[in-house]
């Protein structure tokens, strides 16, 4: 608490960036400073062996809080399901959360503290990649410990011993790019996106995906992350004569942005608006007549209707009643959730071994029967697997949205590594 | 020459949501010497009272009309409780209220669980002239600015409170002996900035949805705006602000958006080095 402190102070009045951080340090040293030596979650029985330590290491504070707690709660979720289970090889799970504040610099030495002091067997979490790039060094070269990313992201991480749990840009774009052009008709194509490695590398991939289907990217750009005037912008999708804009703006720049872009009358005129981090928790960030008609292509959706995904909706809304933080595809839950149990079947193949080298080699086969979404598999010496790909459209009932799942494209190959 | 009229229309807009901000940025700065670094966060306090209203399905209009209330208090309580012990170093001030800005912006991302929250216009939908549709909302935005505006000028300019405001900030020591309470009289005039921030949160909420961040966003424009139209004087910082936003909204037309940026905090500090004093040193008021 104390070294947070004294990052605030050195950051009075110096620029936009710096009061952000201390903003960020002072919500975790104000609202989570219990969290600040790290939480522990202990199973309720003990084994001779003692034992296995998982390290989550997410945002509970700062501006991606919404995510990161949904991630640590779906942790908790999953290995409580494990442990209920008898563990793993009648082992139980322990517990380990960091809190890594939306901010890599203090994120570096929180994730040290879990693999020195608490000496865990693996870490899952981050949620950004620039959180990402800051602790996979810690974790997996000096730290000489498995690690597992669980957010859809822009791809091109093929670190050993890294594992990646969420959907890759082809994984997103192979479906739903298709579908705009060739089923919905859809050709002049715009790429408002947000100026972070995400969008860009993301784009890159969306755009030959576009050019190979027959479509156009009229223009791409980016904008600073809290822009909050995009006049110019619809202004060159009006006179670009666009007809799907593939969004990569991200809050806070995406109300605004929606708003002005809805108010132009883009999507009465038949255009389409296609967005593929936007989960259900996404669309309540915008008003719904807003969303109406917008595409999007992820791992997961609450709609989906089979029984294990309902066994699940059902479970972790029993285990976090009225909870603000859904379990939804955007923010890492499904990718957390297949992470502890790809970590499971891993420990159970090698016997109950825990060495990394073990552990990853048995990871790098690994398959899960059941998870959210249908199943997955990891593609042997890619570190990333393949997992069914869901296209919904957004739809509007009496002022309140849900996704309609239009196409299911099973195990779809993450093209990574 | 249609997209033309709808940019222009656009432009105006967030020139109007630029104004209403910097205002009681301004009438502050002016009136008092005292740079509010928690501006930001009272616009934020104006735009969550407006989405308490929303959470408990209260009329939207009243929400609008409460706000400035609300934020009038604030300013009120605020002033007589710390701000009043900082008249005598303007630097303290700065840091103060930046303090004061960084525990409400904090307390309510507490309360918002980090969540981002839409919050709908009281009246949505668009407005047809001429063949063209213009947003409702930002019409009203529009209307409201210019009303508040020119309120706040009658307000400063031409009423006996107003001019004992001036007063009391031309020669503090002479208002004093003259029988007017200064103290009273800074109170008033921090809590009638603040209620203008208050409004302005609660207007424009709408258009960018609810954040912790929502006032920060604005605020180093706001500043840069007072500083280009010149402190000491009520349309200084209204001239500022209608520069600063015409240049945001309309830049990325011209140059990269990410370059945009930037730029209009070159164009804007090249204007202050040619005209140190602001654009308008010496005004009407």
């Amino acid at each position: 608490m104390s070294k947070k402190t004294i990052s605030l102070q050195q950051s009075h009045g110096v620029d936009r960036r710096r009061v952000l951080q201390g903003s960020a340090a002072l919500t975790a040293a104000g609202w989570m400073g219990g969290l600040a030596s790290g939480f522990l979650l202990s199973p309720k029985w003990a084994h001779a062996d003692g034992p296995i330590k998982m390290g989550i290491a997410t945002d509970i504070t700062g501006p991606i809080a919404p995510g990161g707690n949904a991630n640590w709660q779906v942790a908790q979720y999953a290995v409580e399901q494990i442990n209920a289970g008898g563990g793993i090889l009648g082992r139980p799970i322990e517990l380990y959360l960091e809190d890594t504040a939306s901010d890599p610099k203090i994120a570096v030495g929180n994730v040290r503290k879990l693999i020195q002091e608490r000496k865990v067997d693996v870490v899952l979490g981050g949620i950004t990649s620039a959180m990402r790039q800051a602790i996979k060094d810690p974790i997996v070269n000096r730290g000489r410990t498995l690690y597992i990313y669980p957010q859809l992201y822009e791809g091109q991480e093929c670190t050993k011993y890294l594992f990646c749990t969420g959907p890759t840009p082809a994984q997103q774009c192979d479906e739903l790019i298709p579908r705009l052009i060739k089923t919905l008709g859809k050709k002049r194509f715009a790429m408002p996106s947000a100026n972070y490695v995400w969008p860009q590398l993301l784009n890159k991939y969306a755009r030959k995906v576009i050019e190979a289907n027959g479509g156009e990217v009229v223009f791409e750009e980016y904008y600073p992350l809290d822009q909050v005037e995009y006049s110019a912008t619809v202004g060159k999708i009006r006179d670009g004569k666009i007809d799907c804009v593939f969004n990569t703006v991200i809050p806070p720049g995406l109300q605004p942005f929606c708003k002005q872009l809805y108010e132009s009358g883009f999507q009465k005129n038949g255009g389409i608006l296609s967005c593929v981090y936007f989960d259900e928790n996404l669309l309540n960030y915008v008003p719904a007549q807003e969303m109406e008609g917008l595409y999007t292509c992820l791992d997961y959706f609450q709609a989906l209707d089979d029984p294990f995904d309902k066994e699940l909706q059902a479970g972790y809304a029993k285990k976090f009643p009225n909870t603000t933080f859904p379990f939804t595809a955007g923010s890492a839950a499904t990718g957390m959730y297949r992470g502890v149990k790809f970590y499971e079947a891993a420990v159970k193949a090698t016997g109950g071994k825990l060495a990394r080298e073990e552990v990853a080699a048995a990871m790098d086969t690994g398959k899960l029967e059941n998870g959210p979404g249908g199943p997955a598999e990891m593609v042997p010496g890619k570190m990333h697997c393949k997992m069914n790909m869901y296209v919904a459209v957004c739809r509007v009932e009496g002022a309140k949205t849900k996704y309609e799942v239009i196409s299911k494209a099973p195990m779809v190959d993450p093209k990574e590594c | 020459m249609e997209a033309d009229i709808k940019l222009a229309f656009d432009i105006l807009a967030f020139i109007s949501v630029m104004v209403l901000i910097v205002l009681g940025l301004g009438v502050i700065a002016s009136m008092m010497g005292i740079f509010n670094f928690a501006h930001g966060e009272f616009v934020l306090l104006g735009a969550y009272t407006l989405y308490l209203f929303q959470a408990r399905a209260l009329p939207l209009w009243l929400g609008i009309v409460t706000a400035p209330l609300v934020l009038a208090l604030v300013g009120w309580v605020l002033e007589r409780a710390v701000i009043r012990r900082f008249y005598a170093n303007p630097i303290m001030a700065m840091l103060g209220t930046f303090a004061i800005g960084l525990i409400i912006r904090e307390i309510i991302r507490g309360l918002l669980g980090g969540h981002y929250k839409a919050i709908p216009e009281p009246v949505s939908g668009v407005l047809s002239v001429a063949g063209l549709d213009f947003s409702v909302w930002r019409t009203v935005i529009i209307c409201t600015t210019i009303v508040v505006m020119l309120a706040s000028w009658m307000f400063l300019a031409r009423t006996s409170t107003g001019l004992r405001i001036r007063g009391a900030l031309e020669n503090p020591m002479l208002a004093r002996a003259c029988g007017i309470s200064t103290a009273r009289l800074y109170a008033l005039t921090f809590a009638f900035g603040s209620a203008l921030a208050g409004l302005a949160g609660a207007l424009i909420v709408p258009l960018y949805g609810l954040s912790a961040d929502i006032g920060i966003r604005f605020l180093v424009q706001a500043f840069l705006s007072v500083m280009l139209g010149g402190v000491g004087t009520f349309e200084g910082p209204v001239l500022g602000a209608s520069i600063v936003g015409g240049m945001a909204a309309g830049l990325p037309w011209v140059v990269s958006p990410v370059l945009a940026d930037p730029l209009v905090f070159i164009i804007a500090l090249a204007i202050v080095k040619l005209w140190p004093q602001g654009l308008i040193a010496k005004g009407s008021i």
